[in-house]
């Protein structure tokens, strides 16, 4: 009996001491973590709507639909929206700035998991610049007849890029 | 043997991948890039020397019967703190190294040096022999994630080397990339190993 | 029940994210244990009984005790999954080990050798963290548990068909055991290659 209390005990209280450890340290670096993630949100729509000092959300029951995006002076200098299709290996995400006149102002694609070295260069800027100025409305890849170029090796994870934002700015336009 | 000797035993002579062949999941997984190799070197250096000192410490008070729960008790632990260092700190390599943070648990080096050498030894000469371990460990993830990302990208840590107009090999940073390259490391070291022996 | 969804699941394991060629998870065992046909099968089919069980087993645990959400006690405990998974795995094959040996010493007699192995086999808690990171549901869990349990034994026997012929063929020296079964294992990953990207 007593070769299995003194063993039982020990394992007991190993994991009460690195359960206790943990749930510490987990309480210091949750906020920290918690922080990262918004601000990286931010950050992604600063990148494509640079003008804009505040965003405010816009949603339905549910959701968040889009972000408008107002300068110091709280004019709307535009429209933030995210849109994800599934590529060639991976979902690929990708949030669009739109102009108040519609266009896009940028584009960056903030997760992915397409090839390295093909897919994956869509994360690029000399891939995502191409978008600026474009309409939503009517961007198609080159191999279907539009103006984006596709990235070599990789028209799968262009087209998926394109197609999303289209599909998705179709869908918010009537709200915009 | 000297304590300097335990330090630098596991950087070549008992190199834990490319020697003993252990670890051999995160070495192939995350050596696309050599960023990527030095945060999962340096993860795992840091969990294998904490883990080390925690069970050369608690070695007398582990019974041995339950010797391998506790073990994989003290590493997770470890394992878990890097886990949330890493995502509240570096956020972005924490996302690039993904599943295999937690994955370090079932790190056969880190559990193997625990058993056969922690659970024997003192805390000053266990907490070396996981530094060595650890760092010989991060070298072999380096050496082979520098090929790769030289060959597969034309730069090693994002620092350009190839001029722009050379055409990537993407299949060295694609997974049969990965098999390869080591499988030619180790027969070339094999090859040194064999000449070695011939001479003597 | 959506059977799509499934069978998308299932290629998805067994083919195009293949646990072992694709996400480098279980290479210790693909490497350690290929030398032999029978051996090779006798542990795919251990791999596939420990991660349908653990796929379930810590599909629940998450479920019931850590995530905030759905958990009966309220408190996110999230922190905790990778030594709640790692342990659980731990306990779960100590007792599979113990019940197959009472009720069928003849199965034990073919898997009993591997089972200890498996606990370390990064694929079986892979594949635990990898339900949860992928949100599947409890049906999901089990089919995917089973699916990269069935991909898995797929390459190792197929390994293990080729080594048992590189036996008997002029493999240089130096080349010989470990290089050159990471070489087959490099172009078996390229003909993989050829399942990605399949959409259904």
């Amino acid at each position: 009996m007593k070769d299995f209390i003194r063993p039982t005990l020990v394992l007991l209280i190993i994991c009460v001491i690195s359960g206790a450890i943990l749930a510490f340290i987990y309480q210091q670096t949750a906020p920290l973590i918690a922080e990262n993630k918004l601000k990286a949100e931010e950050a992604a729509r600063r990148l494509v709507l640079p003008d804009a000092e505040f965003f405010k959300p816009v949603s339905d029951s549910s959701e968040v639909l889009y972000y408008e995006g107002y300068s110091a002076d709280s004019t709307l200098v535009g429209y933030i929206f995210s849109c994800v299709q599934y590529g060639y290996s991976s979902d690929v995400k990708t949030i669009v700035g739109l102009t108040p006149e519609l266009m896009i102002s940028a584009i960056t694609v903030v997760s992915q998991a397409e090839t390295p070295g093909l897919g994956a260069n869509c994360t690029k800027d000399d891939f995502t610049a191409q978008f600026t100025g474009k309409n939503p409305d009517n961007i198609y890849v080159d191999k279907d007849g539009g103006d984006i170029q596709s990235l070599t090796g990789a028209t799968i994870t262009t087209r998926a890029v394109t197609n999303a934002i289209r599909d998705a700015f179709q869908k918010l336009q009537d709200r915009l | 043997m000297k304590a300097i000797q335990e330090f630098t035993k596991g950087i070549i002579k008992e190199n834990p991948v490319f020697v003993m062949a252990l670890g051999l999941c995160p070495v192939l997984a995350v050596s696309t890039s050599v960023q990527n190799a030095i945060g999962m070197g340096a993860a795992a250096t840091f969990v294998l020397v904490c883990s080390n000192i925690f069970i050369s410490l608690l070695k007398n008070f582990i019974p041995s019967k339950v010797r391998i729960p506790c073990y994989i008790l003290v590493i997770a632990s470890f394992v878990t703190i890097v886990d949330m260092a890493m995502e509240a700190y570096v956020p972005p390599l924490h996302k690039s190294l993904g599943i295999f943070i937690p994955l370090i648990v079932v790190n056969c080096i880190i559990l193997g040096r625990a058993e056969a050498f922690a659970s024997k030894n003192g805390v000053f000469k266990s907490m070396l022999d996981g530094l060595g371990m650890g760092v010989g460990f991060m070298l072999a993830i380096i050496v082979i994630a520098s090929i790769r990302e030289f060959l597969g990208v034309g730069t090693i840590l994002d620092i350009r080397i190839l001029p722009a107009s050379y055409k990537p090999m993407i299949a060295a940073i694609l997974p049969p990339g990965a098999f390869i390259t080591i499988g030619l490391l180790m027969g070339l070291l094999s090859i040194l190993q064999n000449k070695k022996k011939s001479k003597a | 029940m959506d059977f799509s969804t499934l069978f998308i699941i299932i290629i998805g394991s067994i083919f195009v994210n293949n646990f072992v060629i694709h996400r480098f998870l279980g290479l210790c065992p693909y490497i350690g244990v290929s030398k032999k046909m029978d051996s090779a099968f006798g542990m795919g089919m251990a791999v596939i009984f420990v991660m349908t069980m653990a796929s379930t087993i810590t599909w629940l645990i998450y479920t019931f005790f850590l995530n905030k959400a759905t958990s009966i006690f309220g408190i996110d405990l999230t922190f905790l999954r990778t030594i709640a998974f790692i342990l659980s795995i731990a306990v779960l094959v100590q007792f599979v080990e113990m019940v197959i040996k009472k009720a069928a010493p003849e199965l034990y007699k073919a898997l009993g050798i591997y089972l200890p192995l498996i606990t370390t086999n990064c694929a079986v808690l892979g594949v635990s963290l990898l339900n949860i990171n992928e949100n599947y549901n409890f049906i999901e869990s089990i089919v995917n548990g089973a699916a990269a349990g069935v991909g898995f034994t797929l390459v190792l026997v197929l390994m293990a068909g080729i080594r048992e012929r590189l036996e008997y063929s002029k493999v240089p020296k130096s080349m010989k055991g470990m290089p050159i079964s990471f070489i087959v294992a490099g172009c078996m990953a390229l003909a993989f290659l050829g399942f990605s990207g399949m959409k259904f």
